[in-house]
């Protein structure tokens, strides 16, 4: 029975644990600009990662950051909402059809999504007269920002719907229905009763869009035009524009660390609910 | 303020977030659609004054895209293969034994879908460039395995957490050896996860540009590396049919998947369920 798992192993050991190892090697070799990477026998030296404390690197990474939490909390606005409404409002047809459409948005390409994007808001969009009427520039700084923020958007709201139905079923509605038989608004018993209970589910939710944003490519790329760039995306600028690779690997092992540390939350949050009550 | 009121607006802030946000995720898609039959030659406004299929043709005319569907479907189905094979092999195995060490791999497993992709593109092309593996489809074979190899995992482990253990301990009682127990029982009841893990293996591959795009050679890229770079050069409605194209793949999948698991199975693991 062991010898099925060694198709798997040798190539996770191949494909993956290897590669991985070298990066994190290469991401400590000295880089003389002009090569194409690092030599083969090149100093060990840490001006990779010093260079990463420098202004440009820690701009990218706070727009990277700023932009994936600004996303994602606006998921977050509306999933909740949504998965409530899911769960305890609309009849079983509707709430078929809206887990339907929360499954096809999710598994929708990521390259379809990020076009249509464009395609409706972007700079040569159909919208352009209208933009034009309000005044606003397309090709302004903020509504790039915007353009890259609705890019990721469009899959962190059917995620986090999906991720929350469960959180949602587990509050007991009848606390909600004692608060406002006690006279409390019905918003009031929400915000005091409901959201409080689902806590450990939204910031779940929450870790699961920000790991999505954070390593986001496709959107940034073609949605940032080049205004607006991810850490991801200067990964494959280091190493398409400088062939730097040694600076890419070490932003390679930075991202690395921030994903599993967010990876690491979520499944500390998400433990507890999976043992039977 | 009176309860009343209050109540009324934050009905009506609710409603109107929640319309707002369908039209957000409903309209590109419609728009695309729609500009994809465009009988102009330019972008124009909405709606298209004539319809037609040009784009279509144009799709097929193009020869980057139709390399890279090519090389896309190969290298889908050959790694969904080759990871739905390696993927039910190592799920098997973990399943069936209990041994030290057994939690650790299954996390070594997953592992890919925690990093991210662009970081697996990477560290790969910095291996299979000092391993002096210069082909660009063997290359992308190296991606597509491992960046589809948990999903494998994952969907033979759930249909073998789902099975009923009995049906092989009756059929080891009544005389049948492990190898035939396991062909006849075993493997019919878990086939539908392993199916599942293949249609998600395929999905991931057609769908993918963070790994590829490091490991694609100047003849040898995929559809999604040459539809990206296509987006990034002009804003030719070819991509709007391509995009309709690839909408119907997804379709066509989910139905699949759907008709092999349900999806009612993704609600209700809640405690107060209506």
């Amino acid at each position: 029975m062991l010898l099925a798992l060694l198709p798997a192993l040798l190539i996770m050991a191949a494909a993956f644990l290897l590669p991985m190892a070298g990066l994190a090697v290469e991401s400590f070799r000295l880089f003389v600009p002009g090569r194409v990477g690092a030599a083969a026998d090149a100093p060990f030296t840490l001006a990779n990662y010093g260079d990463l404390l420098n202004r440009p690197f820690v701009g990218l990474f706070g727009e990277t950051l700023r932009i994936s939490i600004l996303a994602t909390l606006a998921g977050m606005l509306i999933a909740y909402p949504l998965a409530w409404h899911i769960v305890r409002r609309w009849s079983r047809r509707v709430r078929t059809l809206a887990i339907g459409l929360m499954v096809m948005l999710l598994l929708l390409s990521m390259l379809v999504r990020t076009y249509a994007i464009e395609l409706t808001f972007g700079s040569v969009s159909i919208f352009r007269p209208t933009l034009k009427l309000l005044g606003i520039s397309p090709n302004s700084g903020w509504y790039i920002e915007c353009l890259v923020g609705a890019g990721l958007l469009h899959y962190i709201v059917p995620v986090a719907t999906l991720t929350l139905l469960g959180t949602v079923q587990n509050v007991d509605p009848r606390l909600v229905e004692a608060a406002q038989s006690l006279g409390a608004p019905a918003w009031r018993a929400h915000l005091t009763v409901t959201l409080p209970l689902s806590r450990a589910g939204l910031v779940g939710a929450f870790l699961i869009g920000l790991t999505f944003s954070i390593s986001a490519f496709v959107i940034p790329m073609v949605l940032g035009k080049g205004r607006v760039l991810f850490l991801s995306n200067s990964i494959f600028n280091r190493f398409s524009e400088l062939a730097d690779y040694p600076s890419g690997a070490a932003i390679s092992i930075v991202m690395l660390v921030v994903s599993l540390l967010l990876v690491v939350a979520v499944s500390r949050l998400a433990a507890p609910r999976r043992r039977p009550a | 303020m009176s309860a009343r009121l209050g109540d009324e607006i934050s009905r009506v802030v609710v409603w109107a977030v929640m319309l707002l946000a369908l039209l957000f995720l409903l309209v590109p898609l419609l728009v695309t659609t729609l500009m994809a039959f465009d009988a102009r030659s330019y972008l124009g406004a909405l709606p298209p004054p004539a319809l037609s299929f040009r784009w279509f043709v144009n799709c097929f005319r193009q020869d980057a895209l139709v390399t890279g569907l090519r090389i896309s479907l190969a290298l889908g189905v050959l790694a969904a293969a080759i990871s739905s094979v390696a993927g039910a092999g190592a799920a098997i195995a973990l399943d069936g034994a209990k041994f030290p060490g057994r939690g650790l791999l299954l996390a070594l497993f997953v592992s890919p879908l925690v990093v991210p992709a662009v970081v697996t593109g990477f560290a790969l092309l910095l291996a299979l460039s000092q391993a002096g593996i210069l082909n660009g489809f063997v290359r992308l074979l190296f991606g597509h395995v491992i960046i589809t190899l948990p999903y494998t995992v994952r969907a033979t482990l759930a249909s073998l957490a789902g099975r009923d253990k009995r049906l092989v301990e009756a059929a080891l009682v009544l005389g049948a050896t492990e190898a035939q127990a396991f062909r006849s029982i075993t493997l019919p009841l878990i086939r539908t996860g392993i199916v599942t893990g293949a249609i998600f293996a395929f999905a991931v591959s057609l769908d993918d540009v963070a790994v590829s795009t490091f490991l694609t050679d100047p003849t040898t890229y995929t559809l999604p590396v040459a539809l990206v770079s296509a987006m990034r050069a002009s804003f030719d409605l070819t991509i709007a049919a391509a995009a309709v194209l690839l909408m119907l793949v997804t379709a066509l999948l989910i139905f699949v998947l759907d008709r092999a698991v349900g999806f009612d199975r993704l609600i209700g693991q809640g405690m107060f369920r209506t």
